[in-house]
C-alpha cells in the first residue's frame, strides 16, 4: 500500500501463429503490463498486419454501433479463442461493406435533405419571378445568343465568382440568399459557356432546374413542382433500409463481430506497445508482479504446454524510469487516489503517498471546519449523491466524519458554541494554542515529507542526495535544529545549544553539498552555494509558517459564524431563522469549498512537491475490454 | 513580453543558415556529418547519419522532422503572444496541417489503408487541431470530407467538399483547399498589417504575390485553364499584384506575355528568368531578401519573428536538399545546383 508491488520484466517468445493466443492469456490473467521489445535478434514487428486489422475495424464497428444502438453488455466465454489474422480481415471486409452501404444512405439522404431544400428555394424563388414581369421561358431558351442560368453557390464565393465571370462577358444577378447560399442567375453569350463550366464548378455553383412552363403556366409548374416533392418522399423511405433495418438485419453478427474484436484487443493493444519477432517466432515484452510468476507460468503451461520460452529478470538501475507502477489500494483508499493521482503517478520504487494524504487531508479538512452540524450536512448530501458522485461520495462522507469529530472537539454545532461543550479546546477562546497546535503540526509534517524524500532519493540510487541535500537529511537535521532553537527562544523547550548546533551542523552540509553539486566557475559557485542554502532555510521556515492557515481557518470558521449570529439576531422571528439557515448555507457552500481547496493546496505544495516526483508510469495492465 | 520576444528572435537568428555554411554541409566527410549537425542544433536530423541514434526508434521522414523542428520553434515565439499575433503565427503553421487533409484525401482516393496514410502525415505536436486517427479511418473521400467539415477547418473544406461533389476533380480539392488556406491567412494578417505597419505588409506581400504569380502561371500555362478559372483559383490580393492587375495577366497567353506586362521594378527582379521555378526561384529570393532585412531591423517583434520563420523554413528546405542529395550519393556540384539559392544580402 506504500510502495509499488515489486516488478519483473519478463519476454515470453512463443509461435508467432499463436501470438494472438498468448496476448489472450495475458490479457486474462489481468497483470500484463506490455512494454516495447528489446531483443536484438528479433528485428521484425509480427503484429502490425494485425494491429492495422484490428484497428479498422474496431472503428467501422464503433460507427455502426453509433447507428444501431448499443448491443448490450459483453460477455466473453472462457473458452473463446482470438481471431487469426485472417479471420480478421475477413471480419473487417465484412464491417466494412456494412459501413460503406450504410454511407451511401447516409449520401443519399443528405442529398434528399439538399433536393428538398432546393426544391424549397426554388418555390420560393418561383414567386419571386412570378412577380417580374420576365418572360424566363424566352430567356432560358437553349437556341438563344444569351446563355442563362439560374443557381446557387455559397455567399463567401460570390464578389470573387462575379470577377472572374466578367472576364467572359457573364454578369451575375443576386435575387435571394438562405443561410450561406446564394441564389442568383447568371447570363452571358452562349457561346463562351464552356469557358465558364470549370470556373462554376470550383465555385460550387449548383443550377437549378427551372420548368419550361414556368411563365406561361404558373399552374403547371406548380404541379412540378408537388410531383418533385412526392417523388423525394418516397425516395427517403426507400433509401435508406439498409441502416434502419441494420439492427434487426445484422444484430447478431455485430455482437459476434464486437465480441471477436474484444477477443483480438491484447495482441493490437500488445503490437502498440511495441512487439518483435522474427520468421515464426514472436516475442511479447512487459511487466508483472513478481508475486503471480507462478500463476502466470500455469496460466500459460495449461494454454501452451510447453510451447513457450520465458525470461524472466528484474529490473534494471538504468531502466527504472520506465518501470509502471502497480500498487494495490484498500477499498476504503481507492476514492482519494485520483486526487493523488491529479499530481502524479508515484515512480517504481517511490514511497507512495495516498494513505498519508488520505489521513492528513481528512485531518487538515476537520481541523479546518470542525462543526458537528456542517458535517453532518456534508456526511449527509455525500451519501446521498452517492450514486450521481461515485467513488468520490466516499471522500464527502469522510471528510464530513471527520467535520463532526472535530466539531465535538471544539464544541461547535452550526456555529452555535454554546449548546455543547467542548471535548478539547474551543478555537475562538484559546487562538494562540490553536496557532501552536497547527504550527506543530505542520513541524511534524515537514519532517516527514523530509524523511520521505531522503527514502525516495535512497531507493532511486541517489545517496548523496538522501543524506546531504537541504531536501534530505542533512536538510532534516538543520530544521530540527532550527526547530529546537525557536522553541527554546519562545520558552516551550530548553534546548537552544544542542539544537544551535545540530542546525549549524545541518546548513554546513546543506553548503558543502551544494559547493559540491555546483558546476561552475568560483564565483558563480559561492553565489549559487550561498543563494541555494540561504533558500533553504527560507522555505522551511516559511512552509511551517504556511500551516497557520489551518488554525486560521478553524477561527474564520467561528467568524463567520458570529457574523451570522449578528446579522440574524438584529432581525425578526421569522427573518431571524431564515437568515441562520441561509447563513449556514453560505458557510458549508463557500468556507467548505474554500477549506478544501486550502487542505488540498497544503498537500500538494506543501507536502507532494517536497518529496513526491510524479513523473511514474501508471500500470496498465493488457485487458479484454477497455472501460 | 516584448522583450522575451525580442531576446529570443535574436538568439534564433543565430541559428539561420549563410550560404557558406551550407555549402560547406554539401562538403562535409560523411563521419562528420552528425557532428555538424549536433553543432548547427539540428540534432533530431541526425536520425540514420550517426552509429548512435541509428537503433532510435524515430520512424519520422526528414521532412516530418524538419517540420517538428519549426514547430517547437513556432511554439516557443508564440508563448508570449496573445490575440491577432499568436492568431496569426498559429494558422501560420496550419499549412502543414492542411496537407496532411490533403494526404488523408489522396489516400482515401487511392484506397490507401490508414495505418500507411497515418504513418506519412506530418506529427503536429500542441497545433494539431485534427483527430487524424479518427480521420484515416474514414471510409472514403465523402465521409472524410464530411468530417473535416465538421471540424476546426470548416471554413476551407466546406469550399472544397463543394467544389468536389460538382466535379469530382482532385485538382478542384487540393486547389480549393489551398485558396481557402491563404484566404484565412490574408485575413488573420489583416489587423496586424494596420498595428505593425510596412516591416509585417511587406512580409505578407512577398508571400501572396509569389503565390498568386506561380499559381498564375501554373494554372495557366501548365494546367491550361481558362482566364476565368485561373483568377477565380488565386489568393484575394490587396498587395502589389492586385485583383485588375492578376485579371489582366491571367487573360495574357504566354509566360513572356505575363512577365512582360508586370509592373517594372518586377520585370526587373525577374529579368533574365524564362521558367515558372525560375520565378519561384528568384522571387523567393527576394522575398528572403525582405525578410532579412526585417529580421535585422528595428521591426516590431512580431514582423521579425515572422521574418525569422519564413528564412528558418527556407534554410532547413536547403538543408533537407543537401541531406537527400547525400543520402542518394550525388555529386556536391549538383546538390548545389538543386539547391539554387541565390546568396541573400540586405541592400
Amino acid at each position: 500500500m506504500l510502495r509499488a508491488e515489486p516488478l519483473l520484466k519478463m519476454q515470453l517468445l512463443m509461435l508467432a501463429s499463436e501470438a494472438q493466443d498468448a496476448a489472450l492469456a495475458l490479457a486474462r490473467f489481468g497483470v500484463f503490463n506490455p512494454a516495447p521489445c528489446a531483443l536484438d535478434t528479433l528485428t521484425e514487428s509480427p503484429a502490425v498486419a494485425y494491429r492495422d486489422a484490428w484497428l479498422e475495424a474496431e472503428t467501422r464497428l464503433a460507427k455502426l454501433l453509433e447507428q444501431c444502438g448499443d448491443t448490450g453488455p459483453l460477455e466473453i466465454p472462457v473458452e473463446a479463442e482470438a481471431p487469426t489474422l485472417a479471420d480478421l480481415e475477413e471480419l473487417n471486409g465484412w464491417l466494412k461493406d456494412v459501413w460503406t452501404a450504410c454511407l451511401a444512405c447516409h449520401e443519399s439522404e443528405a442529398q434528399i435533405t439538399d433536393e428538398g431544400s432546393h426544391l424549397d428555394a426554388l418555390e420560393e424563388t418561383l414567386a419571386k419571378l412570378e412577380r417580374l414581369n420576365v418572360d424566363l421561358s424566352h430567356l432560358l431558351r437553349a437556341d438563344s445568343l444569351l446563355g442563362v442560368s439560374i443557381g446557387s453557390l455559397p455567399v463567401t464565393g460570390l464578389k470573387r465568382v462575379t470577377e472572374a465571370l466578367a472576364m467572359t462577358g457573364h454578369l451575375v444577378s443576386r435575387f435571394d440568399q438562405v443561410g450561406e447560399q446564394v441564389f442568383a442567375v447568371i447570363a452571358g453569350p452562349r457561346t463562351r459557356q464552356d469557358e465558364v463550366r470549370g470556373l462554376l464548378a470550383q465555385a460550387g455553383w449548383r443550377e437549378l432546374p427551372v420548368p419550361d412552363e414556368l411563365r406561361t403556366h404558373p399552374q403547371a409548374a406548380r404541379a412540378w413542382l408537388k410531383q418533385e416533392r412526392t417523388q423525394l418522399d418516397t425516395q427517403s423511405g426507400a433509401t435508406c433500409q439498409t441502416r434502419d433495418g441494420l439492427r434487426e438485419q445484422f444484430g447478431p453478427r455485430l455482437r459476434e463481430a464486437r465480441l471477436r474484436l474484444a477477443l483480438a484487443r491484447p495482441l493490437a493493444e500488445a503490437s502498440l506497445a511495441g512487439m518483435c519477432g522474427k520468421g515464426g517466432l514472436t516475442a511479447l515484452s512487459g511487466w508483472i508482479p513478481k508475486r503471480q510468476l507462478k500463476a502466470l507460468r500455469a496460466a500459460l503451461d495449461t494454454r501452451f504446454h510447453g510451447r513457450y520460452w520465458l525470461e524472466l529478470r528484474e529490473p534494471t538501475p538504468g531502466e527504472v524510469a520506465d518501470v509502471p507502477s502497480l500498487v494495490r489500494y484498500p477499498g476504503w483508499l481507492k476514492p482519494f487516489v485520483p486526487l493523488v493521482k491529479s499530481y502524479g503517478v508515484p515512480r517504481y520504487g517511490e514511497f507512495d503517498p495516498a494513505l498519508p494524504f488520505a489521513l492528513t487531508y481528512l485531518l487538515l479538512f476537520g481541523a479546518m471546519f470542525g462543526d458537528v452540524g456542517h458535517g453532518a450536512v456534508i456526511l449527509l448530501l455525500s451519501a446521498a449523491l452517492a450514486r450521481r458522485l461515485g467513488r468520490m461520495a466516499w471522500v464527502g462522507i469522510a471528510a464530513g466524519a471527520a467535520s463532526i469529530v472535530f466539531g465535538f472537539f471544539y464544541g461547535s454545532i452550526f456555529g452555535f458554541e454554546d449548546i455543547i461543550a467542548p471535548l478539547w479546546l474551543s478555537p475562538l477562546h484559546d487562538p494562540v494554542r490553536v496557532l501552536t497546535i497547527a504550527v506543530g503540526f505542520g513541524v511534524g509534517f515537514i519532517v516527514f515529507t523530509l524523511l520521505a524524500n531522503a527514502w525516495n532519493k535512497a531507493v532511486a540510487g541517489h545517496v548523496g542526495e538522501a543524506l546531504f541535500d537541504s531536501t534530505g537529511l542533512a536538510g532534516l537535521v538543520f530544521y530540527l535544529g532550527a526547530v529546537g532553537v525557536l522553541a527554546s527562544l519562545t520558552g516551550a523547550a530548553d534546548v537552544a545549544r544542542p539544537a544551535a548546533l545540530l542546525a549549524g551542523l545541518g546548513i554546513v552540509v546543506v553548503a558543502a553539498f551544494k559547493w559540491y553539486e555546483a558546476k561552475a566557475g568560483l564565483g558563480e559557485r559561492i553565489l549559487v552555494t550561498a543563494i541555494e542554502t540561504l533558500e533553504t532555510a527560507i522555505n522551511l521556515f516559511s512552509n511551517t509558517l504556511s500551516f497557520m492557515r489551518v488554525a486560521a481557518f478553524s477561527l474564520n470558521h467561528v467568524a463567520l459564524a458570529l457574523a451570522v449570529f449578528t446579522l440574524a439576531n438584529g432581525l425578526e422571528a421569522a427573518a431571524h431563522g431564515f437568515t441562520l439557515v441561509l447563513g449556514n448555507i453560505v458557510i458549508i457552500v463557500l468556507e467548505g469549498g474554500i477549506v478544501a481547496i486550502q487542505a488540498l493546496r497544503l498537500m500538494y505544495y506543501e507536502g507532494f512537491s517536497r518529496f513526491f516526483s510524479g513523473d511514474g508510469r501508471e500500470f496498465v495492465p493488457l485487458r479484454l475490454e477497455r472501460g | 513580453m516584448s522583450a522575451y520576444l525580442n531576446t529570443r528572435v535574436s538568439l534564433y537568428s543565430g541559428r539561420l543558415w549563410r550560404d557558406e555554411d551550407l555549402d560547406a554541409l554539401v562538403g562535409v566527410p560523411d563521419d562528420a556529418l552528425a557532428d555538424t549537425l549536433v553543432q548547427r542544433g539540428l540534432p533530431q536530423l541526425l536520425v540514420g547519419y550517426d552509429s548512435q541514434t541509428a537503433r532510435q526508434q524515430d520512424t519520422r521522414s526528414l521532412e516530418q522532422r524538419i517540420i517538428a523542428q519549426i514547430l517547437d520553434e513556432t511554439r516557443v515565439l508564440i508563448r508570449p503572444l496573445s490575440g491577432d499575433g499568436r492568431a496569426f503565427l498559429t494558422f501560420w503553421t496550419a499549412r502543414f496541417e492542411i496537407s496532411n487533409v490533403k494526404t488523408l484525401l489522396r489516400s482515401k482516393m487511392t484506397g490507401e489503408r490508414p495505418a500507411a496514410a497515418l504513418a506519412r502525415l506530418t506529427p503536429m505536436g500542441t497545433f494539431g487541431r485534427l483527430d487524424n486517427q479518427d480521420l484515416a479511418h474514414a471510409e472514403d473521400v465523402g465521409e472524410l470530407l464530411r468530417r473535416l467539415a465538421a471540424g476546426p477547418y470548416a471554413g476551407i473544406v466546406n469550399h472544397a467538399r463543394r467544389a468536389f461533389e460538382q466535379s469530382h476533380d482532385p485538382f478542384s480539392l487540393d486547389a480549393a483547399l489551398d485558396r481557402g488556406y491563404y484566404d484565412g491567412l490574408t485575413q488573420r494578417a489583416q489587423p496586424l498589417e494596420e498595428a505593425l505597419g510596412a516591416p509585417f505588409r511587406s512580409l505578407m506581400a512577398n508571400l501572396i504575390d509569389r503565390i498568386n504569380l506561380v499559381w498564375l502561371l501554373r494554372y495557366r500555362f501548365n494546367y491550361r485553364l481558362p482566364p476565368a478559372q485561373v483568377y477565380y483559383l488565386l489568393v484575394g490580393s490587396r498587395y502589389s499584384l492586385s485583383a485588375t492587375r492578376l485579371q489582366e495577366l491571367a487573360a495574357l497567353d504566354s509566360l513572356e506575355a505575363v512577365l512582360a506586362a508586370l509592373p517594372a521594378a518586377w520585370q526587373a527582379r525577374l529579368s533574365g528568368v524564362i521558367d515558372i521555378p525560375g520565378v519561384f526561384t528568384r522571387m523567393e529570393h527576394d522575398a528572403a531578401e525582405q525578410a532579412l532585412r526585417v529580421l535585422r531591423s528595428s521591426a516590431p517583434d512580431m514582423a521579425r519573428a515572422f521574418a525569422y520563420l519564413i528564412l528558418r523554413e527556407r534554410d532547413l528546405r536547403a538543408v533537407r536538399a543537401v541531406l537527400r542529395g547525400r543520402h542518394l550519393g550525388l555529386a556536391g556540384a549538383d546538390i548545389r545546383l538543386a539547391l539554387q539559392r541565390e546568396p541573400v544580402e540586405v541592400m
